[in-house]
């Protein structure tokens, strides 16, 4: 089959083959709400006077409370490291491509970066239904307010407070500079910033929860290299994070539920697919 | 230095040639109270930016570029609660909701639709304007912020891809043919 077929293929299926069909009656509405939120995500950029003012601000404590983490964790880590032997991937595991499918039981695999000439993976096992396909993971959406998730993805940008609008920053480029940046974000940490040695690689644990008043639109928490693969938190949420040097490319799994909503046999789901978990270089 | 006249009566010019164009383009990504959204958002930020749109034949290509990262901005809610359902069905590439946009589909669109759909997010948008909005290579390069080279690359990846998920519909399904004739585009 030839490229020009395929082509055509694909034009066939265009939903809306002739735009001028459309019936356009309403002009843009220049409402305030919309336009402070649209200037907020087109223009609060790094860089701007607002946000550099922001960073200077806070720059040095933050600084110096990330260096004492690392520092500490760094020594921790190294006298706790766990050779456990690593888990081999489940087999003919199928890639998700974040088209927000609906996922039947079987073995998946997230692409980190969405770049197919790196060949960083997490495969995981999905063991009930009603799972979906969705940017760098999978994701459950119950009844009412269940939500459980499971993501394995590489970061680019991160938000350096999910409590009140500010613009993205580049995420560092290893685990512990990823590690510090989320930890610091305005998450009530329930479980410490620590070192671990999980999914078969050296990294960070942490576990916050999303404080009342802190996440929503206006304040996203991260990006990623994946197309359209991005978080905004929603409080109550608790997140449990592994950030992981594979390798030397900085992995963050996020595992997230909602405290007391979210019901048991999603939670079950949701841990056996982190205990089949194996992150590949 | 323009004047506010000018500003006024670019904008104008700009709606009204591509108005519809820019709706289109997401309707074929999005439900069409989101579809809506964007397009509306798209146009406040080119009234805001009036004096950074290039002319033509670069003002749609921007324009596009300017409506993705709208609906990427939607997007980016998609975890939070109630909107995962809306998202479900209607992001991506499936028809809007609306039945007066609904087209009807034969029985082999539906093959190739979801192997659109299983491409790379990435690989999917390109390929899509590639197709659907009919831009360049070059125009596809600009809207993605990407190299003309890292386009050509994914649309031969795309169209690799694609194959082999078509090919052996085809010789499944007597009814899934590759057409004979160009019709209809945008």
């Amino acid at each position: 089959m030839t490229h020009d077929q395929i082509r055509e293929m694909v034009r066939r299926v265009n939903p809306i083959p002739d735009p001028s069909m459309l019936e356009i009656v309403d002009v843009p509405v220049l409402t305030t709400p919309l336009e402070r939120r649209t200037e907020k995500q087109i223009d609060d950029k790094p860089g701007t006077e607002v946000q550099a003012d922001r960073n200077r601000r806070r720059g040095p404590l933050v600084g110096i409370a990330a260096a004492a983490v690392i520092l500490i964790a760094g020594l921790v880590f190294f006298l706790t490291r766990d050779d456990t032997p690593v888990a081999e991937p489940a087999p003919n595991a199928t890639e998700l491509t974040g088209g927000f499918q609906p996922l039947a039981p079987g073995a998946y695999y997230a692409d980190t970066d969405g770049n197919e000439e790196t060949t960083t993976r997490g495969t995981f096992v999905i063991e009930g239904d009603g799972w979906t396909d969705v940017p760098s993971g999978a994701l459950k959406e119950g009844v009412g307010e269940d939500l459980v998730a499971l993501l394995v993805v590489e970061v680019d940008e991160v938000w350096s407070s999910i409590c009140e609008p500010t613009a993205p920053v580049a995420a560092g480029t290893t685990a512990a500079d990823l590690a510090n940046q989320i930890a610091t974000n305005g998450l009530t940490v329930r479980e410490g910033l620590a070192p671990v040695n999980a999914f078969g690689h050296n990294g960070y644990h942490l576990v916050g929860e999303v404080p009342a008043g802190c996440g929503g639109e206006s304040k996203p928490a991260w990006t990623g290299p994946v197309f359209d693969s991005n978080r905004w938190y929603d409080s109550p949420e608790m997140v449990e994070y592994w950030f992981l040097d594979v390798e030397g490319t900085a992995v963050m799994i996020e595992a997230s539920w909602l405290p007391g909503s979210s019901p048991e046999e999603d939670l079950t789901e949701l841990q056996a697919m982190l205990d089949t978990l194996v992150i590949t270089p | 230095m323009t004047t506010q006249a000018d500003q006024r009566l670019r904008f104008d010019t700009i709606w009204r040639e591509h108005r519809h164009h820019v709706l289109a383009y997401c309707l074929r990504r999005a439900s069409s109270a989101d579809a809506e959204d964007a397009c509306a958002e798209t146009f406040l930020v080119v009234w805001r930016r009036i004096d950074e749109i290039p002319p033509t034949p670069k003002t749609l290509p921007c324009l596009y570029g300017i409506a993705r990262k709208s609906l990427s901005n939607q997007t980016r809610a998609f975890y939070r609660r109630g909107r995962l359902h809306a998202k479900l069905t209607n992001l991506g590439m499936a028809p809007a909701a609306d039945p007066m946009l609904v087209v009807v589909q034969r029985a082999d669109d539906k093959v190739v639709t979801d192997a659109v759909r299983r491409l790379k997010p990435l690989d999917r948008e390109i390929v899509m304007l590639d197709v659907w909005e009919d831009l360049s290579r070059a125009e596809i390069a600009d809207v993605m912020g990407m190299t003309r080279a890292a386009v050509d690359q994914r649309i031969h990846r795309a169209y690799q891809r694609l194959s082999r998920t078509l090919e052996p519909a085809m010789s499944i399904s007597p009814t899934i043919s590759p057409p004979i004739a160009e019709e209809g585009g945008t």
